[in-house]
């Protein structure tokens, strides 16, 4: 990838990234080109039709065979950037990571809310969520403890009572309650 | 229908109370939603769609576009009371609006704003009107080859307009095209690459696939950094002062840059992929060029505000002509639009003109409506946005994410939808984070079986795969869309060879 062709003049920071992204892309793209070869494969006992020339599988396997492709391009462009980069350079997935944390804590609190919604219910869900997601950003204590409650009893409740309400559209009462 | 009985029973939908009402929502939301920083366009229009459910088809799409052109002109007031672009596509706002809000005019940066985005969105809406029609009554006439290469010229387009590379753009549009066909084959009725998964009988779900790429991902990366969680703290203080018939004539003391940002805005919109973000820049860009006093533009004159607020409004009627005329999304957002008249059980094609008259003029008037309630909320509230714009993420982004769940679980009310809108979330921060764009990925979902089913009925017709080729028009569009990919490839490699040297 042209990330790393100049990675020489770049700060280690960005080196590093250059060198984790071009690492993180080459394996995305090699286990892409393997599910899609698979698919491919797979589409090919699709039934075909007697009264076209395409059958079912025709067109995700023009598709897949196209995506193939440009998984091993992009594969191959990143074992090019791979080598190009600083050898020295650690790949810093660590630190990118931990860098990220608050976006990956509100990601994780957001699939143990769907978790626990068809079990509690979307109103405690939605206010567990609200409060939690509020609590791990940043509202601890005093005044933006007090308006992290109110906007996620506003929200629960509120949301909940606008679909139920007006749009007729209910949303999961929860098994527990 | 005779066109007059089209015209009149649109206006009898549209100035309905329930429409007007809805509507009102709509732009009200679009402007607050664009003025916070992290919540885009995009983002509002994509919630706004399970709301529309209950609605009729022509009250639905009018407050969808209610809430796009509400958030065209609501990016402003963020660019210009905090520097900071509350949309993409008011990136160019920021370099004149916010010098001027600073140098003690703020309520003069966003009245020439809001007055701008006005003119902006009544030229589109003009073009609109006289372009789509001729362009529908051309499209009719196209036959399957045709379509299948338009197609694929909007996609090579798209992929490489959008991100730094064609490879990772063209990747995502055949991304989008592969998940697509999952679900049922759109001629036989096949199942395919479903693995016995119920969720996945009729298809991934597009609106999920759309909250999770465009809101869910998108809100992940808005909360990577710590310190920006507690921004939200005004810049400019003191009061707001606002002479909205002074400053309108400011405005149209500028005829000649207010059409020709107008039109620029308009001609991007309708190219596919190119958005408000190119058209606000290129607008600005072209007013400085034209200018005659051009070190002047940055200082905070009324020129460069005119110039990137009209551009970026104007985006909106342009990005309809070719989803009208052609039944082609020109972006994300109408796609959105699109998705939400299929939901409705309206095809939407070169034929929607003929078949949903009165749906289209609806659409042309909402958007005049639109624009004018716009203007009258903008400058009646002119004194609360100081105080939107100062909600921190903290608060935006748990809440707009209970409002993708909420968006997920409204089409058929199954938890399923929700899982998957998760991994979906997942999914885009991950592709995100890896430099991948996610528009083309969105118009290939949609465009697919459009795709699939053009493809398939050419060579149903004749089986004879050089039509593609032979056919002028279709033959034209393949090359335009050979030469899309050629010039973008051209221009990175001459970049790259630039910051070698």
């Amino acid at each position: 990838m042209n990330d790393a062709t100049d990675t020489a003049s770049r700060s280690p920071r960005e080196a590093s990234d250059a060198r984790g992204k071009a690492l993180a892309n080459g394996l995305f793209n090699a286990a892409l080109a393997a599910l899609f070869s698979a698919l491919f494969v797979q589409a090919g006992e699709l039934p075909s039709s007697m009264w076209e020339p395409l059958g079912a599988g025709s067109f995700p396997r023009l598709v897949l065979g196209a995506l193939v492709l440009f998984n091993v391009a992009l594969l191959l462009q990143s074992v090019n950037a791979w080598r190009r980069s600083d050898a020295a350079c650690r790949t810093g997935t660590l630190a990118w990571f931990i860098h990220r944390r608050l976006a990956f804590a509100t990601l994780a609190t957001f699939a143990l809310y769907a978790a626990l919604m068809p079990w509690v219910g979307f109103t405690v869900a939605s206010f567990l969520f609200l409060l939690g997601v509020q609590w791990i950003l940043g509202a601890r204590r005093g005044q933006r403890l007090l308006t992290a409650l109110i906007v996620s009893v506003l929200f629960s409740v509120g949301l909940h009572a606008l679909f139920s309400q007006v749009f007729l559209i209910s949303l999961p009462p929860g098994r527990l309650f | 229908m005779p066109m007059t009985d089209a015209l009149l029973s649109s206006v009898e939908q549209l100035f309905s109370l329930a429409t007007i009402a809805s509507m009102l929502i709509g732009v009200v939301a679009g402007v607050i939603a664009a003025a916070i920083p992290g919540f885009t366009v995009t983002m509002a229009i994509v919630l706004t769609l399970p709301v529309t459910f209950s609605m009729p088809p022509l009250q639905g799409v009018a407050t969808m576009l209610a809430v796009y052109v509400g958030g065209c002109s609501g990016g402003l007031i963020s660019a210009a009371l905090l520097g900071i672009p509350g949309t993409p596509s008011s990136v160019a706002t920021t370099f004149d609006a916010y010098p001027m809000a600073r140098n003690g005019e703020p309520g003069r940066a966003l009245g020439l704003g809001i007055w701008a985005s006005f003119f902006g969105a009544l030229v589109s809406a003009i073009v609109l009107i006289v372009a789509a029609p001729p362009l529908a009554l051309i499209a009719v006439k196209l036959g399957p080859w045709e379509y299948f290469s338009l197609i694929l010229f909007a996609i090579t387009v798209v992929a490489s307009l959008v991100g730094k590379s064609v490879l990772k753009g063209l990747m995502m549009s055949l991304l989008g095209l592969f998940i697509a066909t999952v679900g049922q084959d759109p001629m036989m009725g096949v199942p395919r690459f479903t693995f016995g998964v119920d969720v996945l009988a009729a298809g991934f779900p597009f609106l999920v696939v759309l909250i999770g790429i465009f809101a869910v991902s998108q809100l992940a990366g808005e909360v990577e950094n710590p310190e920006e969680l507690r921004q939200g703290k005004a810049l400019i203080h003191g009061r707001l002062q606002l002479q909205p018939l002074t400053v309108m004539r400011e405005v149209l003391a500028r005829p000649v840059n207010l059409l020709r940002s107008s039109l620029v805005g308009v001609i991007i919109g309708a190219v596919p992929g190119a958005g408000g973000s190119i058209a606000n820049l290129i607008a600005y860009d072209q007013a400085k060029r034209a200018s005659k006093t051009p070190e002047r533009f940055g200082t905070g004159i009324a020129d460069g505000v005119v110039a990137s607020e009209s551009g970026n409004s104007a985006t909106a009627g342009g990005g309809l002509i070719p989803m009208i005329a052609l039944g082609i999304p020109g972006s994300a957002v109408d796609a959105v639009l699109m998705a939400a008249l299929m939901v409705q059980g309206v095809s939407v094609g070169p034929r929607l003109i003929m078949d949903n008259a009165d749906l289209v003029y609806g659409m042309f008037l909402a958007m005049f409506l639109a624009a004018g309630m716009v203007l009258v909320f903008c400058l009646l509230s002119l004194r609360w946005f100081l105080k939107i714009t100062t909600i921190p993420k903290s608060v935006i982004v748990p809440v707009v994410l209970t409002c993708c769940a909420v968006g997920a679980l409204a089409l058929n009310n199954r938890i399923t939808d929700l899982y998957l809108l998760v991994g979906i979330g997942l999914v885009g921060y991950a592709l995100a984070k890896l430099d991948y764009p996610l528009a083309p990925l969105v118009l290939g979902v949609i465009l697919g079986p459009i795709a699939e089913t053009n493809l398939r009925r050419a060579l149903m017709a004749d089986e004879d795969w050089t039509l593609f080729f032979t056919r002028p028009i279709s033959a034209g569009l393949l090359i335009l869309a050979v030469l899309s990919v050629a010039f973008t490839v051209r221009g990175l490699l001459r970049q790259r060879a630039a910051a070698r040297r």
